[in-house]
């Protein structure tokens, strides 16, 4: 269906070359702060961060968090309340200075959640618009137009109206809209979240692939872990208007600094404790399974102070062990989800997550002993 | 690179936030919005508690005098009788024709229900003549009727009486509450009834505890409605009410000011007697329909809900509803539209040899100010409806989008006129306006301006439903996409609005067409319209004249209907 996203490209010939040329840019804000409402509900608190030219930083978050609040910002659709965005060097918000371009002057792409495509125009004119509102001549926007229906696969079906498509067909068409006009930057508002759980998985794999095809600068927002890590180049996870950690996919997924990043990336065991000892990035900590080895992003530690320990439920993190620290336990349930079971163990009290790729499901009472993998469990930062 | 050292870019000029133009100027329009809507209350007030015009020494008199005055108390009386019984009669059709056709298996149902809506596109004066002709005591058809299967003149209804008149005006108000509660009847979420009837309830359980409790804040809305519509209606009281002598305060309010000695500041104070029930009634109806977004439950499955099976009833149901439907329409419009060829009209006419077309050359041709007062109507209704749609978009973005500091209160505002009936409104602008020498008294813009002013809360709550349903996503992605404010409200918003702009247009040109109460008080020789023409035509009492004057105003009326009713959508929640 679509020589690019199909990822036929490699051949040497009749490969679209993408509409999208090298003319993204950088992405700067500094300092950004908002409040909403009259009670004054904070969204932003001195946001500060670099969207590197022709990266993919993805901002991470459960809602509420500010992230789509910094997106708009830059896209100027909402004015905060102080900072400052530099797109491509050209100042487009700046409190201080009483600078704030609207939005139709800062050159930018943007997907909707929503998709936000004009039910009135056919998918041509929806790609075209950002051509005609720039002033492009009928005749090149025309061909501007075909080429991207071309590339995102949709080649031949410009006449037809938006409700006419899938949901699929009606991103891509999103997507064409905000890359046609060859923004400085493309915003990504949680783009897939309105799509099935399979259509998100193809959708997540060819914005991959496009992106390949063209390295354009993009500020992508989600609360999917799976999407960012997959996506991004970095990954920057934000609560409650702040940076918590910035990262790149493997640090955020593997190594998280805090509590609620671990727990936001999808990690169970969470288990409180105390430092024992530290030397460098290897901490040992009391837990309720005993002395554990850990690692750790900080070196100033200090023994006594508290931290979670952050442990997956696989061999990388917690298992079942027959070693003679590992600690006795008693299966509360066992879940089968198809690629592996989880086992729920009460141990002393804390419920801890074992997953196996075992198909047989355990006896509830069953016992258990666990034990974590040495240096694959991590110290955070309680909250 | 580093944000120290960027320079403000090319074409993106500084622009500050302390102005932004659109913001400007549609706050501006806003404010002289709420002010043209509030001071016709405030100077009914004063008006109504000065001796003289306003400014002169303040007194109770005309207060005290609506109800010790006998006129005044009789027509208070009246009113009273006569609201409570029309409403009754409105309320009483419309649920019941909007629950048979919309829930029960009554043959015919969508049909039904689209015969008791077309009232609202005929102007109630063809009703009124229409009754006339079908129930006067002499020479009515139904008794003509009744005199040929008696053998002997017999009189079985009599138009002139109260009861004809509550007949007539709970016929015509019969629409506005089927609108408002066979939307909701029809949308009934299919899976809490089905819930109920799980959980044990039978059908008639399911009616009374969950689908009318459901209803509770539409048919609220409604009642009050009907009860402002009632109470304010003018044509009804005004024509067949004097030529009975039943008198009720709309046409004492006009025979005070009019009629000489004018008695303005008893109008006054009877006028406010009317707006302060008016504006109770839109306060309680706000409040029931705000309450009502509790129940309103926007299901994702599209199930159709039951249908109440009628049985035995099912026909005998079916005939009574088409008869009823058709009574506020269709029966009235043959029983005019039959006059209108007669040479005269009594209880023997009805003869080959009086049909004549005299009567349609008299009025189209003869008639003086007959074409003054078309072309009057029609530059006012055609600049009437387009200035409540331009109104409407400015102060809907306004409330909605722009969601200004006083986005509440603009709301709020632009219901009142809901609450004002033609009449008062027409003397609060009278009242203003006479006092301001060279000012737009005795113009067509006076007309204008009470038009706009009447009808802006029902252009507002088209459009205002209309950008409701507009994503913002949708305009954001087109500012994103390089277009101005202005250009994203032309490239995006009008098109998609442009159904709901229509049919809002073209309901705010029918009645403007059709209002008289508004302009009885307002106009002179030199600016009469068709509707108002009508009462002079009905003062001479030549019935067949009448019939063809309100036959030129129905197809006036219907003209751009049929021309852009493809596309217009006429829903308004």
């Amino acid at each position: 269906m679509n020589a690019v996203l199909e990822g036929k490209s490699a051949a040497p010939s009749g490969a679209p070359v993408p509409p999208v040329s090298g003319e993204s840019g950088s992405v700067s804000v500094r300092g950004l702060r908002m409040s909403y409402g009259s009670q004054g509900v904070v969204a932003l608190d001195d946001f500060s961060l670099d969207f590197p030219a022709g990266h993919c930083t993805v901002l991470l978050g459960p809602s509420g968090c500010g992230k789509t609040t910094v997106l708009r910002s830059i896209a100027g659709l909402i004015t905060p309340d102080a900072g400052r965005i530099v797109i491509d060097n050209a100042v487009v918000f700046d409190s201080a200075a009483r600078i704030d371009v609207p939005p139709e002057r800062r050159r930018l792409g943007m997907v909707f959640q929503s998709y936000a495509l004009w039910p009135h125009l056919c998918v041509a004119e929806n790609i075209s618009y950002p051509l005609i509102s720039a002033g492009v001549s009928k005749a090149e926007a025309a061909q501007r137009t075909t080429a991207m229906l071309e590339w995102i696969g949709l080649g031949g079906m410009g006449g037809r109206f938006v409700h006419e498509l899938s949901g699929g067909q009606q991103q891509r068409v999103s997507l064409g809209r905000a890359m046609v006009a060859k923004p400085r930057a493309i915003l990504f508002d949680e783009p897939l979240s309105n799509l099935d759980a399979r259509l998100r998985e193809r959708m997540r794999l060819e914005l991959l692939a496009l992106r390949q095809q063209a390295p354009f600068t993009s500020v992508y927002v989600t609360h999917d872990q799976l999407e960012a890590i997959t996506l991004a180049d970095r990954v920057v996870v934000m609560r409650a208007g702040k940076i918590e950690q910035v990262g790149s996919p493997e640090d955020v997924y593997r190594r998280p600094r805090t509590r609620f990043c671990a727990d936001f990336v999808g990690i169970p065991n969470l288990l409180e404790g105390t430092i024992r000892s530290a030397s460098g990035t290897d901490v040992v900590v009391e837990t309720v399974v005993g002395a554990v080895a850990a690692r750790s992003w900080r070196t100033d530690w200090t023994p006594g102070a508290k931290c979670s320990v952050a442990a997956r439920p696989s061999l990388l993190g917690m298992r079942e062990s027959t070693a003679s620290g590992a600690r006795p336990g008693r299966v509360i349930r066992s879940i089968y989800q198809g690629t592996s079971t989880i086992d729920m163990v009460d141990v002393d009290g804390v419920n801890i997550s074992l997953e196996s790729i075992s198909d047989e499901r355990r006896v509830p009472g069953e016992a258990v002993a666990v034990a974590p993998t040495p240096g694959a469990v991590f110290a955070v930062l309680d909250d | 690179m580093t944000p120290a050292g960027a320079v403000v870019a090319p074409g993106s000029t500084f622009v500050t936030r302390s102005i932004a133009w659109e913001r400007v100027i549609l706050s501006v329009v806003a404010g002289i919005a709420v002010l043209m809507v509030c001071y016709p209350v405030v100077v009914v007030a004063v008006r109504a508690f000065s001796k003289g015009e306003i400014g002169s020494a303040l007194t109770f008199e005309w207060l005290v005098a609506v109800f010790e005055s006998s006129r005044s108390h009789e027509a208070l009386v009246n009113t009273v009788i006569y609201t409570a019984g029309s409403s009754c009669l409105a309320m009483l059709l419309g649920v019941g024709l909007a629950f048979l056709s919309t829930r029960t298996d009554m043959p015919g149902g969508r049909f039904i229900g689209i015969l008791t809506m077309l009232p609202m596109l005929v102007p109630p004066f063809i009703l009124v003549v229409g009754w006339v002709a079908l129930a006067d005591p002499n020479a009515g058809f139904i008794n003509i009727l009744a005199s040929a299967i008696n053998g002997s003149r017999t009189s079985w209804v009599n138009i002139s009486t109260m009861p004809g008149l509550i007949w007539m005006t709970g016929l015509f108000l019969t629409p506005y509450v089927y609108l408002l509660v066979a939307a909701g009847f029809k949308n009934s979420d299919a899976s809490m009834e089905e819930a109920a009837r799980v959980s044990g309830a039978g059908r008639l359980r399911l009616l009374h505890s969950v689908i009318l409790p459901l209803q509770r804040p539409a048919l609220l809305a409604a009642l009050l409605l009907v009860i402002i519509m009632a109470a304010g209606d003018f044509i009804i009281p005004a024509t067949v009410g004097l030529k009975a002598r039943i008198y009720m305060l709309p046409s004492l309010i006009w025979q005070n000011h009019s009629s000489l000695p004018g008695r303005p500041g008893l109008a006054a104070a009877q006028s406010l007697l009317l707006v302060a029930v008016g504006l109770l009634c839109i306060y309680f109806q706000r409040r029931a329909l705000a309450r009502g977004g509790r129940y309103t439950i926007v299901g994702g499955k599209g199930a159709r809900p039951m249908l109440f099976p009628l049985g035995k009833l099912r026909y005998p149901l079916g005939v009574l509803a088409l008869l009823f439907a058709l009574s506020s329409s269709v029966i009235p419009l043959l029983a005019v539209t039959s006059i209108a060829f007669m040479r005269y009209w009594s209880p023997y006419a009805l003869k080959p040899e009086n049909l004549t077309l005299r009567n349609f050359k008299y009025v189209l041709f003869e008639y003086p100010q007959v074409w003054l007062s078309a072309q009057n109507s029609m530059l006012l209704a055609l600049a009437g409806a387009t200035c409540c749609v331009v109104l409407a978009i400015a102060l809907a973005w306004y409330v909605i989008r722009m969601r200004g500091r006083f986005a509440g209160v603009v709301e709020y505002a632009m219901v009142l006129p809901l609450g004002i009936p033609g009449i008062a409104l027409g003397v609060g602008i009278l009242s203003l306006w006479i006092l301001v020498p060279g000012g737009i008294y005795g113009t067509l813009w006076i007309l204008l301006l009470a038009y706009v002013t009447a009808h802006i809360p029902v252009a507002m709550q088209f459009v205002g439903s209309a950008l409701h349903r507009i994503h913002t996503d949708l305009e954001d992605a087109s500012r994103v996409a390089g277009q101005a404010w202005s250009g994203t409200i032309r490239r995006v918003d009008i098109p998609l609005m442009r159904p709901a702009l229509i049919g809002s247009w073209l309901l705010m040109y029918v009645v403007i067409l059709r209002e008289i109460s508004l302009v009885i008080l307002l106009y002179n020789p030199s600016t009469v319209v068709l509707s108002v023409g009508l009462m002079d035509v009905w003062s001479s009492g030549f019935y067949p004249e009448l019939a063809v004057y309100s036959l030129l105003l129905l197809v006036l009326g219907l003209i751009p209907v049929a021309l852009f009713w493809k596309f217009a959508r006429f829903s308004s929640e």
